[in-house]
Formats: structure tokens, C-alpha cells, sequence
């Protein structure tokens, strides 16, 4: 229970930072396109690595921050729009860790393993999988339900998954030039 | 606990795989060990720190060391200047 509360927080903690600093740059770009925001969407790096590194007990947190995380508030009736949307963006990275055990490619964290979640190369597969759920899912949802009040082409599915790919990357090099003397003192131990 | 800790360091192993794939990391392990090992001496004594202070704090072997401070050297980080007091023996300055 200790462990579950702990990553919890963690996952919340992240996932809401992420959402605070993807809200103030799309603020600081406001309608010069609209849609700009969506091309570096930090939030998804935060689903990635917390279902990989926590696995399934970090989504009700991420679910959490999904709902949360647009408005800054839980109790505003246009989180609930977001339910289903929200839910199907963070189930998006168990489902291609699903997809890649069906292909063969388990996780793990050694080097034996067929998706080894130390390896950079394979966050990056498991980032774009996702990514590709996440696009064709959600717009599907946002078709479907007519939640969006824009029309949906391929241009917005494109954006998404361009936006998830290179929301993540943007966040990884800036955890790591961040996290430098840690990641050094690694290396010295 | 362990588990989450665990977990943290494999996300941090992932990390250090990107700086080393970016270039970004300035030093190898064995210059950041003598490095580390040069601050870390020149703090505690409070004076300059020579080669066999090196060789001794760090465990590392005197090959080693000497190469990983030329290399250093090279790079402008050090200097090696030789001790007056034992000609045989160079003191570490920052540069």
C-alpha cells in the first residue's frame, strides 16, 4: 500500500508539472495557430515512463492528472468531457506494452530482455506505439461523441502523434541535462 | 521501497543512455572519479593536492591516474606544475 500511495504521488506529481509548464508555453503562444500547443505535448512523457518504469499502478494517478491537469481543477464539469478521452490517452502506452508482448517483446529491465526498459531505444518505440494509440483513439472518441468543436482530419491524428513523440523527447533531454550530476555520480559508484 | 528505488534507477540508467547518445557527458568515469577525488582531497587538507594524494584517495592505479590528469591537462582543465619541494612529484592546479 506504502509503495502504491508513494508512486502515486509521484506519478501525479510529474504528470501535473508537466501539465503546468505545457499550459504556460501554450499561454505564451495563445491562437498563433491554436493548435500549436499540441505539436510538443509534454503530458505524454509522463504517461510513458510512469506505466513503463511503475507499470499498471501508476494509471489511476495518471488518470488523474489527466482530468485535473486541463483546467487545473477536478470539480469543473468540462473535466468530465475529458473522462473518456483522458482515459484512453494514458491506457494508451499500457496497450503498445500490450501490443509488444503479443509481438514477442516482453518487458524487462536487463539486457537479455526483449524490450529493456534501460535501453533509450525502446522508451522510444514504446513513446511512438502509444502515440499511434493515443492519435487514432482519441480523435476517434472526439469524432464519435462530437466532443470536438472542430472538425477532425488527418492533420489533427498526424499532430497528435508528432506532438506525443516530440512532447516526450523534449522532456527527456531536459531530464537529463537536469539530472547531469546525478547520472555522473552514477557512473563514479 | 525498494522496488520504487529500483525502478527510479533503471529510468536513470535509460537517462544516462541518452546523454551518452546526445555527447553530452564531459567526462569519462575514470576522469570524474580523479576529479571528484582532486576536489574532494584539496577540500580536506586545505592544500594542493599531488599525484600520489590521487593514487592513494581514489584506489586507482598510478598509470591511470597519471593518464586520466594528462588528459585533463590536455583539456585545460588541470595544470601540472612540478612540486619544489620533490622534483619527482607534480602538484595539481585548476586552471
Amino acid at each position: 500500500m506504502k509503495i502504491f500511495f508513494t508512486l502515486s504521488l509521484t506519478s501525479f506529481a510529474f504528470s501535473s508539472a508537466l501539465w503546468i509548464i505545457w499550459s504556460f508555453f501554450v499561454v505564451q503562444i495563445e491562437g498563433n495557430p491554436s493548435w500549436l500547443g499540441s505539436l510538443f505535448y509534454l503530458p505524454h512523457a509522463a504517461r510513458v515512463l510512469c506505466v513503463v518504469y511503475f507499470g499498471w499502478k501508476a494509471i489511476p494517478a495518471l488518470f488523474l492528472a489527466e482530468l485535473w491537469g486541463p483546467h487545473f481543477s477536478l470539480l469543473d464539469i468540462e473535466s468530465l468531457i475529458n473522462v473518456i478521452p483522458g482515459l484512453l490517452s494514458v491506457l494508451s502506452v499500457p496497450l503498445a506494452l500490450q501490443t509488444l508482448h503479443w509481438f514477442g517483446f516482453p518487458l524487462g529491465n536487463t539486457t537479455e530482455s526483449p524490450l529493456n526498459k534501460r535501453n533509450y531505444k525502446h522508451i522510444a518505440l514504446i513513446t511512438m506505439i502509444s502515440a499511434i494509440y493515443n492519435s487514432l483513439l482519441v480523435n476517434l472518441v472526439l469524432t464519435k461523441f462530437s466532443i470536438s468543436s472542430s472538425e477532425i482530419g488527418i492533420d489533427q491524428i498526424v499532430r497528435f502523434f508528432v506532438g506525443d513523440m516530440l512532447g516526450t523527447a523534449i522532456v527527456l533531454v531536459i531530464l537529463v541535462m537536469s539530472l547531469r550530476p546525478i547520472l555522473n555520480s552514477q557512473k563514479i559508484n | 521501497m525498494k522496488k520504487f528505488f529500483n525502478d527510479i534507477a533503471d529510468a536513470l540508467d535509460m537517462l544516462a543512455g541518452i546523454e551518452n547518445a546526445l555527447n553530452i557527458n564531459d567526462f569519462s568515469p575514470n576522469e570524474l572519479k580523479v576529479f571528484y577525488t582532486i576536489i574532494s582531497n584539496e577540500a580536506k587538507s586545505g592544500s594542493q593536492c599531488n599525484i600520489t594524494d590521487v593514487v592513494e584517495s581514489s584506489g586507482m592505479s598510478r598509470s591511470t591516474v597519471y593518464k586520466t590528469l594528462r588528459k585533463l591537462s590536455v583539456e585545460g582543465i588541470i595544470a601540472l606544475d612540478q612540486s619544489q619541494d620533490d622534483k619527482r612529484e607534480y602538484l595539481i592546479t585548476f586552471s
